[in-house]
């Protein structure tokens, strides 16, 4: 539980990221500025940012739970699930998004294909963004009550009102320049831990020598391959075709959340060396989040549900003081996951469906306000569903299962945009409606079809093919677009 | 067909090079990038503008980390 000096740094913390996200509003004075922090901000910021809003509270304590139970292949999600496809993003489809000035993902799926893939991307992306608002929410709220005894509502409208005035009136500069404090504060805050952790189990190899020592079901907790009929969810067929070729590069090439922000670089240059840049940072997020999972097999062994490693670990080895920096971290993990959503909805719904179908050509003062309303709503809606999740507990695995569902597809279409100028309109909506189709199945069927408990790295890849066969197949029997409408939207070598 | 079965005779030592040798492709890739494209958006070009370099430091993390593990 927190203690005296705790709650100042807390509450120190706080005041301040409130205080920094709204000297921002001084800046945003057009619906450029709201959404694309007026296209300014340098590649170190949007790096930052990408990392720590990739990793909530929730991850912090999943991934360490995790590496409790199934050891270091968990930290495949942060290596080879993100290095390759970040580089990927840099080299190629950054660059073009960002000459094409673009605002958001499906925009490009708009232009490079038709409406009715830009819709289909967008409402899907804006239900999940919606949904996970409230979850995110009540299980961090209820995490920090486990954690430090925080009653649940505070936890809730206290980051809702925080989050809400930056992310309202700031906009995407406020949202990414807060994530840079957050990150540092994420950063400190688990390096501590892992320092004190590495002190009590004496080093890198007492950490080794006393996991292995366990018996046969730890003698894989330090590899990161594992064999095809591993009992993990991490066969090595699994991270290489699910993982590495599908749902990392549909993460970081098709995640509004995360693509907007390099959008707002103020170069091109910028712009593809913020990815790299995240890249380089992500690569310490394992050793941040997943060696004290570790740890907790050493100190604290035989737990029963291994999401209590991080917890626990922290009420055992952090005096006051630290306490309060490490729920800190926690809080920054909840309030730049929360603040990106919302930014990246209020983009979403403004630019792709408000501005393109509702009202066309309003005034540019009317799109900016309509993005702080949809802002206003979104985090309403958020704070007004989080209790619900609490009435189903599998809502959360059922938001994230609906995701899977189209990443894949979406992959497989913008891949084909990008590198095969005869994708048509019709070969795209085919692909992405298919694959899509294709995942549902799959999952509905998912006992009789594969082998491992959770499927959800194989039936990326699975959906990914079908979506990348469908789009060639019908393709090939329909009408492409002329040559003129793709300039600057398909890749061609030396340009 | 769907679980890879027909991978499953894949020694691990193996298995791990496919992974090694994917990177050593992207590294390649990368030096194949020509310089004008990589400085694109920059009024002044310094030593360490050139993103090949932070590619391939990142590649070589990745690589030493799976060559160990």
């Amino acid at each position: 539980m927190l203690t005296g000096i705790d709650y100042v740094v807390v509450i120190v913390y706080l005041i301040g990221i409130m205080l920094l996200g709204f000297y921002f509003k001084k800046f945003v004075h057009s619906s450029k500025d709201f959404f694309l922090a007026g296209k300014t901000l340098p590649f170190w910021a949007i790096g930052m940012s990408i990392v720590v809003s990739d990793i909530g509270a929730l991850d912090f304590v999943g991934i360490s739970g995790q590496a409790y139970r199934y050891g270091l292949a968990v930290g495949n999600f942060d290596w080879i699930g993100s290095v390759p496809a970040m580089l990927l993003a840099a080299f190629i489809f950054v660059p073009i998004f960002w000459k094409a000035g673009l605002y958001t993902i499906p925009e490009y799926l708009g232009r490079r294909y038709n409406d009715a893939v830009r819709v289909v991307a967008s409402v899907t992306w804006i239900i999940f963004f919606a949904f996970n608002l409230g979850i995110i929410f009540w299980a961090s709220a209820v995490l920090l009550n486990a954690l430090m005894g925080w009653p649940i509502w505070v936890s809730i409208l206290l980051t809702a009102a925080i989050v809400g005035l930056y992310t309202i009136f700031g906009g995407l500069a406020a949202v990414v320049m807060t994530d840079v404090v957050q990150m540092v504060v994420m950063f400190g805050g688990g390096a501590i831990l892992v320092i004190i952790g590495f002190e009590h189990v004496g080093g890198w190899d007492g950490l080794v020598e006393k996991v292995t020592a366990r018996g046969p079901a730890y003698e894989n907790h330090f590899d990161l391959i594992l064999p095809v009929d591993t009992q993990t969810p991490f066969p090595w067929t699994g991270i290489l075709f699910g993982l590495t070729f599908v749902m990392a590069n549909a993460y970081m090439i098709g995640n509004q959340a995360i693509v907007q922000r390099c959008l707002a670089a103020k170069s091109e240059w910028h712009a593809k060396a913020s990815m790299i840049w995240g890249a380089f940072l992500k690569m310490f997020i394992p050793v941040l989040v997943l060696f004290p999972g570790l740890m907790a097999i050493v100190l604290l062994p035989d737990l029963e549900d291994g999401d209590q490693a991080l917890p626990m670990l922290i009420r055992t080895l952090l005096p006051p003081g630290l306490s309060g920096l490490m729920f800190a971290a926690f809080l920054a993990g909840l309030m730049s996951s929360i603040d990106s959503m919302l930014n990246s909805t209020a983009t979403l719904w403004t630019k792709d469906l408000y501005e393109r179908f509702i009202k066309k050509g309003a005034s540019d003062q009317h799109y900016l306000t309509v993005g702080r309303l949809a802002t206003v709503a979104l985090l309403l809606f958020g704070v007004a569903t989080s209790p619900v999740s609490s009435n189903f507990p599998g809502i959360y695995v059922a938001v994230q299962t609906f995701l899977s569902f189209f990443q894949g597809p979406v992959f497989s279409v913008l891949l084909l945009g990008m590198f095969w100028k005869r994708a048509t309109p019709w070969g795209g909506l085919a692909g992405l409606v298919g694959g899509i189709t294709v995942s549902a199945l799959l999952y509905a069927f998912k006992g009789a079809l594969f082998t491992i408990e959770d499927p959800f790295l194989y039936v990326s890849w699975w959906s990914f093919v079908a979506g990348f066969v469908l789009t060639i197949t019908v393709s090939l029997f329909t009408k492409p677009h002329p040559d003129a409408r793709l300039g600057g939207l398909v890749f061609r070598i030396g340009k | 067909m769907l679980n890879f079965d027909w991978l499953a005779d894949v020694p691990i030592g193996a298995a791990r090079w496919v992974f090694l040798v994917l990177f050593i492709v992207i590294g390649l890739v990368v030096l194949m990038i020509p310089n004008e494209y990589i400085y694109a958006g920059l009024e002044r070009r310094r030593w360490w503008h050139n993103l090949k370099l932070w590619a391939l430091g990142v590649l070589a993390f990745i690589f030493v980390t799976y060559y160990v593990f």
